[in-house]
């Protein structure tokens, strides 16, 4: 069962997390600050982080960019609907989900088993290397490099890449993406594509401005490629 | 709305009495209106030699006529002497009174009657004298007439007086006292002159 | 029924106010203040203009006719004089002397006539006169005077002077010679001048009422510019402008006016921001409280699944109490959240996160789901109708009404959709949902989208919130749609949701 690093400041909802998870089997680390939570980082070596955007001191956002300075630990903020704002901003800062606070337990695990999820290869009999020009993408492996350089991709930002270059040249809309990518109900927000598809952009693009590999479909969503 | 329309109202009448003003133009007729005195025509009336004598006219006034005694020899209506009257030389001037009276009576002449003048006075009884003479007081005259006084209407009245006093006097302000044939006696002045009136 | 019951009486309200603003400011009204003001001041200009006129023509027309009469008076006594006569007059030669008067008359020749006696003599063809007044001649006869009378004959005016005479019979005296004169002069050139006078004082007015023209509409802008700064404050603040005033000159009525205008204005202002303070207040005190809600209900929801999981071993009244507690967190944690979605709406918060969708694909995915997919609910949606909106937002529109229809209504539930192209405006889409049920009472019908409201006062709380359809009305506007409420001829209650379509301007 995965390990999980909660950071939240309100006790009642700490508290309330934390056992409705550790019910479920996880392994609960739950921090009141964000200092307390980074500190607890290489002690505790969680597989995910459940992140509070509003925090006193050190904010959510700010910890998320901390986090994301050293590894690619999967994030997932909690907010409160109407924090919208907060929500853009985590998500650049890359955060890979969010869940709308309140929310039941089962809706958060779900989200985490979502995140968590590994992508399984969608074809037996393929090359475990794929190249699309300077990207080589190992879908065994989970590993993208370009020209020779790995890129360290966030989870979301990994799926999402080997989503869309499993069939390149498909147009996905958003809302797909949102379904099988992120495993939300089709309705989601689409802000997280497109923050994710930006954070990738910065990532494998050459230039951002003019993207190569995840190119934009005006009206209809994302495809990758043609190169 | 109301006061609109009274205010409408009251520039209709305005505008209507200006235009009434404006238009009530051009020349209207007037009633008579008096404007300086008569006119002093030039009619010469030689005292010596002429008589003034006192007709009526259509319109019922007197009217003097001008009657020349020329070469001392009266004439008649028909332009010879005058019947009943001796043709006398006047040698006296002016023309006598009582001479005046008796061509007064003799009535109007042919022009006369032919300008529409006539007489009031009976005709003279022939025979009868006539005697004139200054009054005892003032500036009158006395006058012993041929015809009756009494019964005489007021026209033939005012053309004895106005006769007498008029050859008395050049200016005819003489006071006339007529004493008739039958005794009955008048007087008065003649009054014509409108600047003696004034 | 076309259309819903709010949204037509809006319209109605709206059209007077459009129309007057499209035809602009009514400039100048048939019997408008600019109109009856400049009337005034050209009257009173008339009536003065037309009085001055009037008097100086009549006071130079008296005096025009004064100097031709007393002219002609005094030359036709002067000619008068000159003439000698014998008495009694003759008939004869008498014509020659009066055409010898006649000449010589002045200002212009004359007809003279002469009367004595009997006699009637003139200088023209007829002896006697038909303009001669028997006033005059009886005048000339019983006063000794010169006079004269002005008569108008066929609309020709003449002036007719009588004259009558009088002879010296000695250094004092003087006798009426019984002969008047009479002269009879046309006064056609004093008419001529007459009306040149009229003509000169009309043409002078005239000008003068033009000339008062220019003051009069000073006098009626200078009157009217307070009056126009009033009606443009008032239009601003009807508008909304509330902080409007207007600049106070003067001590004059209007300026009491302005003054009067200013302090309604600023105590409609202050009301008006105590109402909006009261009205931000209530609303921010809503969003407060929901906001305090949600922490707690954020740990208790998180904990409800512990209480359910356990209640099985736990006594029957306490896991009975245990139970109700998870379940009534739940529907507390979806009512804070409808409350602070319909804060957000009041506060004008509420985001569109647009993204371009197929509509049968998302109208079908809400469905599929809420697991309506079981015969319930059966669906028209032609597919490739392609919108953009927010689907989120979309998606809680449907399931709202999906939701209420089989609530309140019976099943099947039909959610039909179609695109439709309007004569003005962009096309719209249209969604219908209809149920089989007994349709919505009429008195219920203005209310449906009312706050908690509550169809059936017996049924206390429904299974919703009591916000759905609420929300789904501030989610339709939010799109620039509308969504009406009415019933089907043969019963049953549809809802109609029409949203403008935008799906050229797309934008990643």
């Amino acid at each position: 069962m995965p390990r999980v690093l909660l950071i939240e400041d309100d006790p009642s909802v700490r508290e309330g997390v934390e056992l409705g998870l550790r019910r479920r089997g996880h392994e609960v680390r739950a921090a009141a600050t964000g200092e307390a939570g980074l500190a607890a980082l290489t002690e505790f070596r969680p597989d995910l982080m459940l992140l509070d955007l509003m925090l006193p001191g050190m904010n959510g956002v700010q910890v998320c960019r901390r986090v994301r300075e050293r590894s690619q630990l999967p994030i997932i903020m909690l907010t409160a609907r109407g924090d919208d704002f907060d929500v853009v901003i985590g998500l650049e800062a890359g955060a890979d989900d969010y869940i709308v606070k309140p929310a039941r337990t089962e809706v958060i695990e779900a989200r985490i088993s979502a995140v968590l999820r590994r992508i399984t290869p969608s074809g037996q009999g393929r090359t475990a290397i794929e190249v699309h020009g300077d990207l080589a993408v190992d879908r065994a492996g989970l590993s993208v490099s370009k020209s020779g350089r790995n890129v360290a991709l966030a989870p979301s930002e990994l799926k999402l890449l080997l989503h869309l270059s499993a069939a390149p040249e498909q147009v996905f809309s958003r809302q797909q993406l949102l379904e099988h990518v992120w495993e939300h109900s089709f309705h989601g927000d689409a802000r997280l594509v497109d923050a994710c598809v930006a954070r990738l952009r910065g990532k494998i693009e050459d230039e951002a401005g003019s993207p190569r590999y995840i190119q934009t479909l005006r009206g209809f969503g994302y495809r990758f490629g043609p190169l | 709305m109301r006061r609109a329309r009274s205010a409408r109202r009251t520039g209709v009448v305005a505008v209507v009495s200006a235009v009434v003003l404006l238009g009530g133009c051009g020349i209207r007729e007037t009633d008579v209106i008096e404007a300086g005195g008569p006119a002093t025509v030039q009619t010469f009336v030689d005292h010596d030699y002429d008589m003034l004598l006192f007709f009526h006219s259509s319109d019922g006034g007197i009217t003097p006529v001008i009657r020349s005694v020329n070469g001392g020899v009266e004439y008649g209506p028909e332009g010879g002497p005058i019947a009943g009257f001796d043709p006398v030389t006047v040698d006296t001037v002016p023309v006598p009174t009582e001479k005046v009276i008796l061509a007064l009576l003799h009535g109007p002449d042919e022009q006369d009657r032919a300008a529409g003048l006539g007489t009031s006075l009976p005709p003279a009884p022939s025979g009868r004298t006539v005697r004139v003479e200054a009054a005892a007081a003032g500036d009158g005259v006395e006058a012993d007439v041929p015809v009756a006084v009494e019964g005489l209407d007021r026209t033939a009245l005012r053309q004895l007086i106005c006769t007498i006093a008029y050859s008395h006097d050049a200016d005819g302000r003489a006071t006339v006292g007529l004493t008739g044939a039958d005794g009955a006696s008048a007087s008065g002045t003649c009054g014509l002159d409108p600047t003696v009136r004034r | 029924m076309t259309s819903g019951p709010g949204r037509p009486r809006r319209l109605r309200l709206r059209l007077p106010r459009g129309s007057s603003r499209a035809d602009g400011r009514p400039r100048s009204r048939a019997f408008g203040l600019r109109t009856r003001l400049v009337f005034a001041f050209l009257l009173v200009a008339a009536v003065s203009a037309g009085a001055t006129s009037a008097l100086t023509y009549r006071d130079a027309r008296n005096a025009l006719l004064k100097t031709a009469q007393d002219t002609a008076v005094s030359s036709f006594r002067d000619q008068v004089q000159q003439t000698g006569w014998g008495l009694p007059i003759q008939r004869e030669g008498m014509e020659e002397v009066l055409r010898d008067i006649a000449r010589k008359g002045k200002p212009r020749p004359w007809v003279v006539f002469a009367e004595y006696g009997s006699v009637r003599a003139s200088s023209g063809e007829n002896p006697v006169s038909t303009v001669i007044t028997p006033e005059l001649r009886r005048a000339a006869h019983a006063h000794p005077n010169g006079s004269f009378e002005r008569v108008v004959r066929d609309g020709v005016p003449y002036l007719t002077i009588a004259m009558p005479t009088l002879f010296r019979t000695g250094p004092e005296g003087r006798l009426p010679s019984g002969l008047v004169l009479y002269a009879v002069m046309r006064m056609t050139d004093e008419q001529l001048n007459v009306d040149a006078l009229l003509l000169a004082a009309r043409d002078g007015a005239l000008p003068g009422l033009a000339v008062a023209l220019i003051p009069g509409l000073l006098a009626a802008r200078s009157v009217l510019r307070p009056v126009r700064e009033l009606r443009k404050a008032a239009q601003s603040m009807g508008s909304g402008r509330l902080d409007t005033r207007i600049a106070v000159r003067g001590s004059d009525e209007l300026a009491d006016l302005a003054r009067t205008f200013n302090e309604t204005a600023g105590k409609l202002e202050g009301s008006v921001r105590e109402l909006r303070e009261a009205e931000a207040r209530a609303r921010r005190f809503a969003s407060d409280v929901s906001h305090e809600l949600r922490t707690p209900l954020a740990g208790m929801l998180a904990v409800t699944e512990v209480l359910d999981e356990d209640a099985g071993r736990l006594d029957s009244d306490t896991a009975r109490a245990v139970r109700l507690v998870s379940t009534e967190t739940g529907k507390l944690a979806v009512l804070v959240e409808d409350l602070m979605e319909i804060s957000r709406f009041d506060a004008r918060a509420a985001e569109l996160n647009s993204d371009e969708v197929d509509l049968a694909e998302t109208i079908g995915k809400t469905l599929q789901h809420r697991h309506w997919t079981d015969g319930r609910v059966r669906t028209e949606l032609p597919s490739g109708i392609r919108a953009r909106l927010d689907p989120r937002r979309f998606d809680i529109v449907i399931a709202n009404l999906v939701g209420n229809a089989l609530r309140h209504g019976d099943a099947p539930v039909t959610v039909s959709l179609r695109s439709e192209t309007r004569s003005s405006g962009p096309p719209v889409l249209i969604v219908q949902v209809t149920d089989s049920g007994p349709g919505i009472r009429p008195e219920v019908l203005p209310h449906i989208f009312d706050r908690f409201y509550k169809a059936d006062a017996a049924r206390t709380r429904s299974a919703g919130s009591g916000l759905g359809l609420a929300i789904t009305q501030e989610n339709v506007r939010l799109h620039g749609g509308t969504v009406r409420a009415g019933n089907l001829p043969a019963g049953g209650a549809v809802f109609t949701v029409e949203i403008p379509l935008h799906v050229e301007e797309a934008d990643g």
